[in-house]
């Protein structure tokens, strides 16, 4: 599948952080949810959680080299999937999906004028995040029960000795393979971002910014693990199992410059489907 | 949690896959904004025949299938909220649109986008159940097959006893098939969830509306939710000679009909049955 990445911060001039959440999850999310072709949605809104207060010294083995007021430079991550980027490119073609009195019709009223008001204009330009492509590796697929799982987001920066062909190896190869091993685990995916490929390269819509965002916090990570999990506690348990641990520890080490944590809600708002699309209108 | 279903049947203007994309696309998108919603999960009738789906088994195990059911429904929707003061205050837009100003209500939430006159014909039927949840569905990144099995209770069993057999012994059975994903019984209630969520003209409230809602009541009792990866899991579970003979045995016990549809499922809102976040999630 195709999958585009959009970090987002709020508008913070206009909402408090609930209220970017209730505008993001709501209306927001609600529009773009008819994108046409899409395979997939989901908002993760940052988390309050205290990571190194919850973790303890674990926090300390596992987390270095987070930048600096890193929190402050993103509130949200919207995940879309799509089969293509050239089904992703089409993805704003209006579709006809509202019953009205002349039959089904396309929705004059679809649009999503509220990013401006929603998302930072500082940070992204005109108000809309650009839409990275990011390259996954499902380590372990994610199966959600009917209620909210904990979700970490780790992300992660190669050490600068490390060779680029190296690092992804023995990353995905031995360290994703160790952790994927982790019982607590509920989904595992392992995502490195397209530097080779930008919105506007794979011919996506960029209207609105295609601006990298001015902070160098940005820069620094090189992808993100998605960490599926019951609970925070299940994932320090799990963590601290000494035939894990001690090698993870190394492995960290070894592969990464920086590497740091944050907690998320996840929103599903269409279900990734990896399967072949049906022949109908399906989310 | 209070679980809420709503059969629909669909406009003629619309043939069944612009019925689906209605209901999927624009109708959902409002839905899943209800003030308070904790899981909205809408069920299309699938495109394709069970038979096509599972073979002769499908016949094997419709018994007295009622006349025309099909012409009552084309999908439905399942609502879960906290309480039913929640479920008749859905329609209470929640500031959840960033504007100028910052957020507002977006007005089109209270009736749920407006379209329902088009997308409908007439209200629908809408009824509380009492669910079982026998196996706690976990969902992957891919579309399940879902079945769904309508039953009506056989005269000589009494109510109480009816329910507890198809929650117990049945179910016991049913969850011992390789390959279940997730298993739910639901009963019917008379809890009145028309009154406060439907408008006082609605078809839901005329005699017409009300006679056919109650002919579509007669269908079953109950409604059974399966999940599995594919038709072969079910085909397979249900043919094994053993455990199927103690099933029809069972079957004929308790059911005086039963009959299964295929529905394919949209997750407008994944439940959520843990506690109630302090913000605004869906």
């Amino acid at each position: 599948m195709f999958k585009l990445w959009s970090f987002s911060r709020r508008n913070v001039a206009q909402l408090e952080y609930d209220a970017y959440r209730a505008g993001h999850v709501g209306h927001h999310a609600s529009m773009l949810r008819r994108l046409k072709g899409l395979r997939g949605y989901c908002v993760d809104l940052r988390a309050d959680t205290l990571l190194q207060q919850r973790l303890g010294p674990l926090h300390q083995d596992i987390s270095f080299g987070e930048p600096v007021a890193f929190p402050e430079l993103w509130d949200g991550l919207s995940t879309l999937y799509f089969d293509s980027p050239e089904r992703a490119a089409q993805a704003a073609v209006p579709e006809p999906t509202r019953a009205t009195a002349d039959g089904l019709s396309a929705d004059a009223d679809w649009h999503c004028d509220d990013g401006p008001h929603l998302f930072d204009a500082a940070g992204w330009g005109m108000g809309m995040p650009p839409h990275r492509p990011v390259e996954e590796h499902v380590l372990l697929p994610v199966v959600r029960p009917e209620r909210k799982l904990t979700k970490l987001l780790q992300f992660f920066r190669r050490h600068p000795t490390q060779p680029e062909a190296t690092f992804r190896s023995v990353l995905l190869d031995r360290y994703a393979r160790l952790t994927a091993s982790m019982s607590v685990l509920q989904g595992y995916v392992v995502n490195f971002e397209h530097r080779a490929q930008t919105p506007a390269s794979l011919g996506l819509p960029t209207a609105a910014s295609t601006a990298a965002p001015s902070s160098d916090g940005w820069a620094s990570w090189d992808g993100v693990c998605e960490l599926y999990v019951d609970s925070l506690g299940d994932f320090a348990i799990a963590r601290v199992d000494l035939a894990l641990h001690p090698e993870l520890c190394v492995l960290e080490r070894h592969l990464f410059e920086a590497l740091w944590y944050a907690e998320v809600d996840e929103n599903v708002i269409v279900m990734p489907n990896r399967d072949p699309a049906p022949d109908f209108y399906y989310r | 949690m209070l679980k809420v279903f709503g059969f629909v049947r669909r406009h003629p203007r619309l043939r069944h896959d612009e019925y689906r994309a209605a209901h999927v696309g624009y109708h959902n998108s409002f839905g899943r904004r209800l003030r308070n919603i904790r899981g909205y999960v809408l069920n299309v009738r699938s495109n394709e025949a069970l038979e096509e789906r599972i073979g002769p088994l499908a016949s094997r195990l419709t018994r007295d299938e009622p006349a025309a059911f099909d012409a009552l429904w084309d999908g439905w929707g399942q609502l879960m909220f906290d309480s039913l003061e929640d479920y008749l205050a859905a329609r209470t837009p929640t500031p959840d649109r960033a504007g100028p100003e910052g957020l507002e209500v977006d007005p089109k939430v209270a009736s749920v986008g407006g379209d329902g006159a088009h997308l409908y014909a007439g209200s629908p039927f809408q009824f509380h159940v009492s669910e079982h949840v026998l196996l706690p569905v976990r969902r992957p990144e891919r579309k399940l097959f879902k079945l769904v099995q309508f039953a009506k209770r056989h005269p000589s069993m009494p109510m109480e006893a009816f329910r507890a057999y198809w929650t117990g012994r049945y179910a016991a059975h049913v969850l011992s098939w390789t390959g279940l994903r997730g298993l739910v019984v639901n009963f019917r209630t008379d809890l009145d969830v028309l009154t406060g969520f439907f408008e006082p003209d609605a078809d839901a409230f005329t005699p017409e509306g009300s006679a056919l809602r109650q002919g579509f009541y007669e269908s079953f009792d109950g409604i059974a939710e399966f999940w599995f990866d594919d038709p072969g899991q079910f085909v397979a579970a249900r043919s094994d000679p053993e455990r199927s003979e103690k099933l029809d045995a069972l079957e004929r016990e308790l059911f005086a009909s039963v009959f299964y549809r295929e529905v394919d499922e949209t997750i407008a809102v994944l439940p959520n049955r843990g506690p109630t976040p302090a913000h605004y999630r869906r």
